[in-house]
């Protein structure tokens, strides 16, 4: 390397440094530290806040590589919530076949889930960003019709009892608990996913499609294996989520819950676990302090998706990365030299901070 | 060891052979199929008519993907890079087939995971130490400039231990100190027993690096062969040197 650029460098580096692996993982083990001691500041109607929070994380943990990661813009997976809460309600009731018990009821809604995670996901093979999207959307709609209609197995309009998990996760807490740990779980394997070859190829697909396939990453394969997993933590977090609501019709699987899972994921940036971790909870909470603007909840999420879009929703956590990547660039010019014509001029514009 | 292949509509009856441990120049002027050619040997498109050979098999209706697997790595005019990942991890990108471990193993973080990343980690290091970069490697992509991303892509490719390596345009946009890094490199990877095609507008960086040229004009051979004879050849002076 040149010397002249050497100072440039040097500071760089030290300005954005090196994240150590301690400092990344402080803000989920303070999360671990909340959740676990979460029964001994709130009570009642927060423990059923706090579990429906770790049930919607199961669903949005799996979409986040998805859309946070794969860059696929898939809205419509409430689909995946009501399919994995019907399959495992309807096991459990015994309404076809004879009644199973719910961790086994639980396990065949998380294959069923992979394999129509994977049917959802294929279009996306062939059709680009808004028109996967809607055939997403397409899929949540079949969905519940099929769950009105078919009366005989879901109970159509009326509905069916949610499994109840024995002993020791029947209580409030011990549900809670069960719901957390799985939440946990789920962080931490897509942590791990998200540090693995397969996270960086994801990426890659999002953002550099020809150097990905360049590269021998086969996009097809690579987006079916993730919508597999998707798909299964979403049939998980359904069976959880009739468990919670003890109780499922069709209406309980509405459009804004599936539209509440993606601006988690967007206001909490691509790429990132930790931001739509805390984007999830914010948005199970935010209603109840608000529970006025209920009726607005609408209106509100098609406001924070306005202002998403047009920030893009990778510029919004690193503002303040850009401003200090401006200044760290006006230091480049003052350095270089007599080298730097009008080449230098001709670069692509930075990113504006 | 060959690699050739002959006519395509945007270039025509091409034949050109690239061989291990040489660098092979392709240049001429806007237009004349320079970057269709590299298009058409990494698999964008295939050839009307013609065929891709390599070691004497044919490679031509196999996806773009295989290619890597065949060992054959090239960068893009513009640096095609994930901003928002570090320097290292774009590095790593590059290696991604040579992971054993399967996904199941990743989301559990399973031995083989953890040894495929480290191997990873290690294999991006040396490449980014290759291309004189190592000390940007924790530094977010969309923070370099461009010579740097240029580099960056090098370092990518270089991940696969490619056989035969594809330079689309390597120095445009970058300084005449640069450019010198640039060539100094290519040869370091040629001895290593790599083939390099490099198409360029450069003339100055072919003449001096390469092995053999190829002038292509019209998607037509204007001319080939070594370095020495193109620049005294009086038509490709005429057409494209223009001095």
């Amino acid at each position: 390397m040149d010397t002249q650029a050497t100072p440039l460098h040097a500071s760089r580096t030290n300005a954005l440094g090196a994240p150590s692996s301690l400092n990344a993982a402080l803000p989920f083990l303070a999360l671990l530290v909340v959740g676990i001691a979460f029964p001994l500041f709130g009570g009642g109607y927060w423990g059923v806040i706090a579990t429906r929070a770790c049930i919607y994380w199961v669903l949005a943990s799996g979409l986040n590589l998805v859309v946070g990661f794969g860059g696929q813009i898939a809205i419509g997976w409430v689909a995946l919530l009501t399919l994995g809460a019907y399959t495992t309600s309807v096991l459990v009731a015994g309404n076809v076949g004879p009644p199973l018990p719910p961790y086994l009821a639980l396990a065949i809604a998380a294959v069923v889930g992979a394999v129509f995670g994977l049917i959802v996901g294929l279009p996306a093979l062939r059709l680009r960003t808004f028109y996967f999207a809607i055939t997403t959307l397409g899929f949540a709609t079949i969905v519940t019709q099929v769950a009105l209609a078919w009366q005989s197995v879901t109970g159509g309009g009326v509905g069916v009892a949610g499994p109840v998990f024995p002993h020791p996760f029947a209580s409030q807490w011990g549900f809670y608990y069960f719901c957390f740990g799985l939440a946990a779980i789920c962080t931490w394997m897509t942590l791990n996913v998200a540090a693995s070859r397969f996270g960086r190829a994801l990426t890659a697909i999002r953002d550099a499609e020809v150097a990905a396939e360049a590269s021998g990453i086969s996009k097809p394969g690579l987006l079916a294996t993730v919508f597999l997993f998707s798909g299964a933590v979403a049939a998980v977090a359904g069976g959880l989520f009739a468990s919670l609501q003890s109780y499922i019709t069709p209406d309980a699987f509405t459009l804004d819950l599936s539209i509440l899972f993606f601006i988690a994921i967007l206001i909490g940036g691509r790429g990132s676990i930790l931001g739509p971790l805390l984007g999830t909870i914010l948005l199970t909470v935010l209603p109840e302090f608000a529970a006025p603007l209920v009726a607005w909840s609408t209106f509100l999420y098609a406001v924070l998706l306005l202002v998403i879009v047009s920030r893009s929703p990778a510029e919004l956590p690193r503002s303040s990365i850009s401003r200090t990547a401006a200044r760290s660039r006006a230091t480049a010019r003052s350095f270089r030299g007599p080298t730097c014509s009008s080449r230098c001029l001709a670069r692509p514009p930075a990113s504006a901070p | 060891m060959s690699l050739s292949f002959g006519g395509v509509q945007a270039i025509d009856r091409l034949d050109i052979e690239i061989r291990p441990g040489q660098v092979h120049g392709l240049i001429g002027p806007n237009g004349s199929g320079k970057t269709t050619t590299l298009n058409v040997i990494s698999g964008y498109y295939a050839p009307k008519r013609g065929v891709i050979r390599l070691n004497g098999a044919a490679m031509s209706g196999q996806g773009l993907h295989r290619r890597a697997h065949m060992r054959i790595a090239r960068t893009f005019q513009t640096p095609r890079i994930v901003g928002s990942a570090s320097v290292l991890e774009n590095v790593m990108i590059g290696g991604t087939i040579d992971g054993k471990g399967t996904f199941v193993e990743s989301l559990l973080s399973l031995p083989r995971h953890r040894r495929d990343e480290a191997m990873l980690r290690d294999t991006a290091m040396l490449a980014l130490a290759a291309v004189g970069l190592e000390r940007l490697a924790l530094v977010r992509a969309d923070r370099l400039q461009h010579s740097e991303l240029r580099f960056t892509e090098i370092a990518r490719a270089l991940m696969l231990r490619p056989a035969f390596l594809l330079l689309d345009e390597p120095a445009a946009g970058l300084s005449a100190e640069e450019i010198g890094r640039l060539g100094t490199l290519i040869q370091a990877i040629a001895q290593s027993g790599t083939g390099v095609l490099v198409v360029e507008h450069h003339p100055d960086l072919i003449f001096d690096i390469c092995h053999h040229v190829t002038v292509l004009n019209l998607g037509k051979i204007l001319a080939a062969g070594a370095p020495a004879e193109i620049r005294a050849d009086r038509e490709v002076v005429n057409a494209y040197l223009g001095a």
